[in-house]
């Protein structure tokens, strides 16, 4: 059963388009995390959805059209939210549960974002992670089906981020569907069933974190660091590339590093460090929107990426389509 | 969930959230206070009747103009510019909360702290200018509609301001620039006798305040050209709280 439905969202802001064709399917009890750079679109994707900006297209929740549909059932978080500042954790609780038809108990809401001690402390008077777990209460008050949250981690230290992951994943759970917005990579492999990624205003990937790793990270990769020659590459078996303060040695499993290693010191080569990393959705990411905006990374892969592009002998990264894949 | 819970609900958080902002408050009051004080006591005129020639009642539609001008106009389009700059409205768009109700809400805050606002008003006229204010049950109940009608007028307007200036500041600076001219020229303090004759006043709302609260503090029984006042002013009030409802802003 599918909750979300947008077919050919468009929308331009003067010359910049924001929207360019997006298709998306969102299914009952899925997590999607939408990911971009800054300006991507993402927001109006999201104000899309919930019906609180026009777009060209269509657009429907649980079959409606997002102006229209039933708000019980939506909660959403927006970009830079922020409620009155002199009013307690509580009372802002209470105040937007007193504009639903049926509210959750506000001590119950408060527990599960870990409010409780802070309950009756102003929001101004919060920490920053405490004020965003206020404003993630807010959008759980009225029990939705549908939970959609522009950047609901900023701010949020690493214990709030997995607690408010934790109550996200409980939600999921118990069949609410949840759309997300994040500039973290370990959140949206964290959470999403599915990533899509958006690059100037189109949707350039949109699949399973693994898929997509397995599509468009490359291989894992042991990097070197140190000063090294040119030729070093030369004495090695597997592809590698040189940095200006290391070498990254392209396709290395687990089992391979002491191959390697051998390999360098057969050769002479003194290092300072050695790490291993695999692929992961960061790598995508970079990838994918290199692709469309060399700009977002500078021209320049992640440090030590092993990207589709920069292994010698490989063929260009395959860019997802736009379309929908769900 | 009715209509009157959410209002309960929003009317509640808006007035908690105004009146913890205690520089808010403070200067809310004490600002048309201090003209009463400056202008209707310290500086005196043979007359009697202050800084002007008139009777000491003339002058009671403007120390309540001042209120029921200002204070709408700022706090309503200040709170329109701070929900649009916090992305509130983007929320509210997607809760049962309609922009008219968010509208109505504030202009009963408003209402509240302008008639107590407008209460201290008329007892420090009475005390330090000993202007003969009729007070019958008529009176008051008219008084009443007046600052009713006038304050939800000014509260749509200001909902206008708030929507289409792009900050705080800009808020203040329009607020300012439009109240001004209107307080002075809307036969409040200065007789429309010493008005040019091609000065439109009739399109001021405040213009069918300021006679309206006049013939009424200072005339006893009913005259027929106050219910036409206030009449007209309940018109423009409804226009306004339409037109500032439908301005308010979801998100762009």
């Amino acid at each position: 059963m599918t909750a979300v439905v947008a077919k050919d969202l468009r929308r331009r802001y003067g010359d910049t388009v924001a929207l360019d064709g997006v298709s998306l399917t969102l299914e009952t009890g899925e997590v999607f995390a939408l990911v971009g750079p800054n300006g991507a679109g993402k927001t109006t994707l999201v104000r899309a959805l919930t019906g609180t900006t026009t777009v060209e297209g269509t657009v429907s929740v649980f079959g409606e059209d997002p102006q229209t549909v039933d708000p019980q059932r939506i909660g959403v978080l927006p970009q830079s939210f922020s409620p009155h500042a002199r009013l307690s954790a509580r009372e802002l609780l209470e105040y937007y549960a007193g504009l639903y038809d049926d509210a959750r108990s506000v001590d119950a809401v408060l527990e599960d974002v870990g409010l409780v001690d802070a309950a009756d402390t102003w929001y101004e008077d919060l920490s920053g992670g405490q004020q965003r777990r206020t404003c993630v209460g807010a959008t759980l008050v009225n029990e939705p089906d549908l939970l959609v949250l522009d950047e609901p981690t900023t701010g949020i230290d690493p214990a709030g981020r997995r607690s408010l992951w934790n109550l996200l994943d409980g939600l999921a759970d118990h069949g609410v569907t949840i759309l997300l917005t994040t500039h973290s990579m370990e959140e949206a492999s964290r959470l999403a069933d599915r990533v899509g990624l958006l690059a100037n205003g189109s949707l350039v990937a949109c699949d399973p974190p693994e898929t997509l790793i397995e599509a468009h990270a490359g291989d894992p990769r042991l990097t070197v660091s140190g000063s090294f020659d040119e030729d070093v590459i030369e004495n090695l078996s597997m592809p590698a590339a040189l940095g200006p303060d290391s070498l990254t040695v392209h396709g290395v499993s687990p089992t391979d590093i002491g191959a390697v290693v051998e390999e360098l010191d057969a050769a002479g080569v003194t290092y300072d460090g050695i790490s291993w990393a695999e692929p992961d959705l960061e790598d995508v990411y970079m990838a994918l929107a290199e692709d469309v905006d060399p700009a977002v990374t500078g021209g320049r892969q992640r440090e030590g990426s092993a990207g589709p592009r920069s292994i010698p002998g490989q063929g260009d990264g395959e860019q997802a389509p736009t379309e929908d894949r769900s | 969930m009715s209509r009157s819970s959410r209002l309960r609900a929003e009317i509640s958080a808006a007035g908690r959230a105004f009146l913890r902002r205690r520089t808010a408050v403070f200067f809310t009051f004490v600002f048309p206070l201090l003209l009463v004080v400056i202008f209707g006591a310290l500086i005196t005129t043979e007359s009697g009747g202050g800084l002007f020639t008139e009777n000491a009642v003339y002058y009671v539609p403007g120390y309540l103009a001042v209120v029921v001008l200002f204070t709408p106009l700022s706090r309503v389009g200040s709170e329109v510019a701070r929900h649009r700059e916090d992305n509130r409205f983007e929320k509210l768009a997607t809760t049962p909360l309609r922009r008219s109700e968010w509208l109505l809400a504030g202009t009963a805050v408003n209402l509240a702290i302008i008639g107590i606002a407008g209460l201290l008003i008329l007892a420090l006229m009475v005390l330090l200018t000993g202007a003969a204010i009729v007070v019958t049950p008529t009176s008051i109940l008219l008084l009443v509609a007046f600052v009713v009608a006038g304050v939800a007028c000014f509260c749509g307007v200001g909902a206008i301001l708030g929507s289409l200036t792009d900050s705080q500041d800009g808020v203040i600076a329009a607020s300012n620039t439009l109240a001004l001219p209107l307080l002075f020229l809307s036969e409040t303090f200065v007789p429309p006798a010493m008005l040019p004759g091609w000065l439109p006043t009739g399109l001021s709302p405040l213009t069918y305040f300021s006679r309206g609260t006049r013939a009424v503090a200072s005339t006893p029984g009913v005259e027929s050209s106050v219910l036409v006042d206030l009449g007209i002013l309940a018109v423009l009030a409804v226009f306004a709280l339409l037109l500032g409802a439908w301005t308010l802003p979801r998100t762009d």
